[in-house]
């Protein structure tokens, strides 16, 4: 059980380090990591159990609490319920940015309200603030992480890949309609692209944050559709200028879920939204993807898994994590739910979702130190942006 | 004695000094029938009652209802010497006009200085333009490899594959295809469906305007008995559940968010009419449907016009009536109001900077910080009493993040609705009665008990409707 006087310790050790790091002007994480380590020593969360001995201790502790941002979870919870009789799950349905601040005041309040946490990554906010901060944890079997494909283990536990991408109505269009993404700036497509606000969507913003090391890609890319030299205003960055100068055409959203509809029913033509809602086509959905467009269609993204540290169901948490990808084999019923079209498996030993693979796709990468570093400015930007729109 | 004389004058002056202070000083204590919610922790510490004090000065004494029933609860208290001043209602606990005007009538309810009976409550309940949405249950789509319905005929399939394949996999032939309830017209399907076929808004004793804008019964309309027919066709095939007749809307809620997972589509008009929040395993598995084309090509969302519930009223036997009315004006103020339905400004809200997107994609007004509408708190009522929200706040506020909050369920499945919804509406006053008698011959139409291929059933219904509409 993690006591009260555990988490001031851990609190204030936090607070120290902080004002160390402060004094100092560097980034260092090993201080807080360790925190992370010691409680996860504490409560034997890498101690070598049987999925039996799990479950035998599991069934001593309370209702599993997941925070995610995935609703897919559900049916990994119903599935894992009935795997393990006397087992409870709760899930919590958040937002990446309202369930960031979530763990936050859960474990500020100490009240080890969460027990898994499962978050998109890329915007670099959930690194900053709850990996770096040792507020969550990464735990994986062993016989599991021999399965996973590389990057997928370190610092955090990347169980899913997605992508945010450009996607368009296929009931308007019999085939793809953009080459190039230029194209979209057309005053024909007003009112026509919908896109998640970055300041409210994570992958949203790690895509078009992390645009924002391709100039040379934006110049290359307007010379080539315009047919002249670039020639827009010099006072902002190429990116800056293709967002401004797209941005009027553009609805935004709370949500991909709103993009996807917005497809559906004919309002958009065009769409910037997360991959794993390609799964929405099974039920009549009528968009499809833009895999190749110039310079690029979208940005790589993952979902990570993680323990809340102070978790009071650390047993019942690791035994999830177990089923959520898939147990030893794969083959668990916890994976099945997210891989569906629009996602790539983390695991070598169990295919892509998606029939196209990722390295197929024009798509960049989410800098997450990048976006870190940037993210004052990245936000000024938008907020005008959509003060503006 | 002259020393015993002043020392009993001395005691005198002060006894009438100590009154004096103790009237001039004592707040007014207002008695007020709060019904009891699980999402207000305790009224007597709640902030908004604090916050109404603080304002007015008064002392409210907070006397929380059990009765489930508006109507019950006063029935009781006037047949009792209770002193309360006044009763709020919300969530469970309403008054409908009807009852409202029996007690008018009997003289229990104090008529305001504004010559109003009741204070009203507007922002507690959905404010889309769209008076009802079909959901589906979308795993049972997936699992069947089935698209959502577009059409009335890719309707049927849909349903047809919901009874007899199995989708909720337990090797059972319990699935219910589509249900409703026959309390609303917003959670009967067979409303939603006469959509594809007609106009048919049951709010305004389903009148319509033509082509030439006059005003018709869509019931004399062949488009309307087509609708009638198709409906009869899924009634007789199994697809449209008996009990859709039968069951109150509690029932109704029951069988839909039972874990069985038995229900494949119903209708209603905001989600959380229907599902339990809280639960976002069976708010994720239901989807709305934009609203379906018929056979030729009709395709309309029912419009409604929102009006405000019954929020409360002041006994008649009050003896603090202007009290009463100072305390609930300030209610309806746009300042009380915004915390009765968002809570404290600065900790669980706050103006928007216009940056935010709002659950309508539009500029947000309002940002939620804390979003505690529909849980657990001590911020407000939880819409309960008088409340005035105006509409530029409740479709301007901002998501809260949780993909299963009703509000942004709502607001999408208004979105996609918005299109459909027609300027064809007739303004014809609801008549109670009209409704029933044509209600109930829809239903006698649908479950076999009258002819609906009978061309006479049908100059009968009209007939009748003329008649009643001319007494």
């Amino acid at each position: 059980m993690y006591k009260k006087s555990r988490i001031k310790y851990i609190l204030g050790a936090i607070l120290a380090s902080a004002i160390f790091l402060t004094g100092c002007g560097a980034r260092q994480t090993i201080e807080v990591s360790t925190v992370g380590e010691e409680w996860m020593e504490e409560v034997g969360l890498n101690e070598e159990k049987s999925v039996d001995e799990l479950y035998e201790a599991a069934l001593k502790e309370d209702v599993l609490i997941i925070y995610t941002v995935s609703t897919r979870v559900t049916k990994t919870k119903e599935a894992f319920e009935a795997a393990y009789p006397g087992l409870c799950v709760e899930v919590r349905d958040l937002r990446s940015p309202d369930l960031i601040d979530a763990v936050i005041a859960n474990f500020e309040s100490g009240k080890g309200e969460c027990d898994i946490v499962i978050c998109n990554d890329c915007s670099g906010d959930f690194k900053d603030k709850l990996i770096d901060t040792a507020m969550v944890v990464p735990y994986l079997p062993q016989d599991i992480k021999e399965k996973m494909k590389p990057g997928h283990v370190g610092q955090y536990i990347s169980f899913l890949d997605e992508a945010e991408m450009i996607y368009y109505n296929s009931d308007s269009f019999d085939k793809v309609p953009i080459k190039n993404i230029w194209e979209l700036t057309d005053e024909k497509y007003k009112g026509r692209i919908y896109m998640p606000s970055p300041l409210r969507s994570f992958s949203t913003y790690a895509f078009v944050g992390s645009s924002t090391l391709h100039d040379d890609d934006f110049i290359s890319s307007y010379e080539e559709y315009f047919g002249k030299s670039y020639d827009l205003d010099k006072t902002h960055t190429p990116s800056e200028n293709f967002w401004l100068t797209v941005s009027p055409n553009m609805v935004f959203t709370n949500s991909s879920d709103e993009v996807m509809e917005a497809l559906n029913d004919g309002s958009a033509d065009f769409g910037i939204m997360v991959s794993s809602k390609m799964r929405y086509r099974e039920v009549g959905y009528s968009f499809e993807p833009i895999y190749e467009l110039n310079p690029f269609t979208g940005c790589r993204t993952t979902n990570a898994v993680m323990v809340a540290t102070g978790a009071k169901n650390p047993n019942c948490a690791r035994l999830f994590i177990r089923f959520l990808l898939g147990e030893a084999d794969g083959k668990g019923e916890g994976y099945k739910p997210f891989c569906t079209q629009g996602t790539w498996s983390a695991r070598v030993d169990v295919p892509d979702g998606n029939d196209v693979p990722q390295n197929a796709i024009d798509l960049i990468d989410a800098d997450q130190d990048y976006l870190i570093k940037n993210k004052e400015k990245i936000r000024e930007f938008w907020a005008e942006c959509l003060k503006s729109h | 004695m002259k020393r015993v004389y002043w020392s009993v004058l001395i005691l005198l002056f002060s006894c009438l000094f100590t009154v004096g202070c103790g009237k001039t000083t004592q707040p007014t204590v207002l008695r007020v029938a709060i019904p009891y919610s699980d999402n207000v922790l305790d009224p007597s510490t709640n902030y908004y009652i604090n916050w109404l004090e603080e304002q007015t000065g008064f002392d409210i004494e907070p006397v929380t209802v059990r009765q489930s029933s508006g109507k019950e609860y006063l029935d009781a208290l006037f047949s009792s010497d209770s002193d309360i001043d006044i009763v709020m209602f919300g969530e469970q606990f309403e008054l409908t006009d009807v009852e409202l005007t029996d007690y008018v009538d009997s003289g229990y309810i104090y008529k305001n200085s504004h010559g109003e009976y009741y204070y009203p409550n507007y922002g507690r309940k959905a404010v889309g333009d769209c008076g009802q949405v079909l959901w589906i249950n979308s795993e049972w789509l997936t699992t069947l490899g089935l698209p959502t319905p577009s059409t009335t005929s890719e309707l049927k399939e849909v349903l047809k594959a919901f009874k007899e394949k199995d989708p909720n996999g337990n090797g059972k032939k319990d699935e219910i295809p589509l249900i409703g309830c026959r309390d609303f017209y917003s959670s009967n399907p067979c409303e939603l469906i006469l959509n594809s076929f007609v106009y048919n808004d049951p709010y305004h004793n389903r009148k319509c305007r033509n082509a030439e804008g006059q005003e018709v019964y869509a019931t004399d309309l062949t488009s309307f008995k087509d609708g009638i027919l198709y409906i009869r066709d899924l009634y007789s095939e199994g697809l449209l559940d008996p009990r859709t007749f039968e069951y109150n809307h509690k029932a109704f809620c029951e069988i839909v968010n039972s874990s069985a997972d038995v229900v494949g589509a119903f209708t209603t008009d905001s989600i959380s009419d229907v599902l339990y929040q809280g639960n976002p395993e069976i708010m994720a598995k239901f989807i709305h449907v934009a609203p379906l084309t018929g056979p030729k090509g009709v395709r309309y969302a029912l419009k409604v016009e929102r009006k405000p519930d019954i929020g409360a009223i002041i006994s008649e036997r009050s003896s603090h009536k202007t009290e009463a009315e100072t305390l609930l004006d300030l209610m309806l103020t746009k300042d009380a109001s915004l915390i009765a339905r968002y809570g404290e400004e600065g900790v669980d809200w706050e103006y928007s900077d216009g940056v935010d997107v709002s659950i309508y994609r539009t500029a947000s007004t309002i940002v939620t910080k804390n979003y505690i509408w529909n849980t657990s708190q001590n911020k407000h009522l939880n819409g309960i009493g008088a409340m005035n929200v105006p509409d530029k706040y409740l479709r301007g506020v901002t998501w809260n993040g949780v993909d299963s909050d009703a509000e942004y369920i709502d607001a999408r499945a208004q979105m996609s609705c918005a299109p459909y919804l027609t300027d064809s509406s007739s303004e014809a006053e609801y008549d109670r009665n009209l409704a029933q008698y044509v209600d109930s011959v829809i239903r006698d139409f649908i479950v076999g008990d009258r002819e609906a291929e009978n061309p006479s059933e049908w100059i009968k219904l009209n007939k009748d409707i003329s008649i009643r509409s001319n007494n």
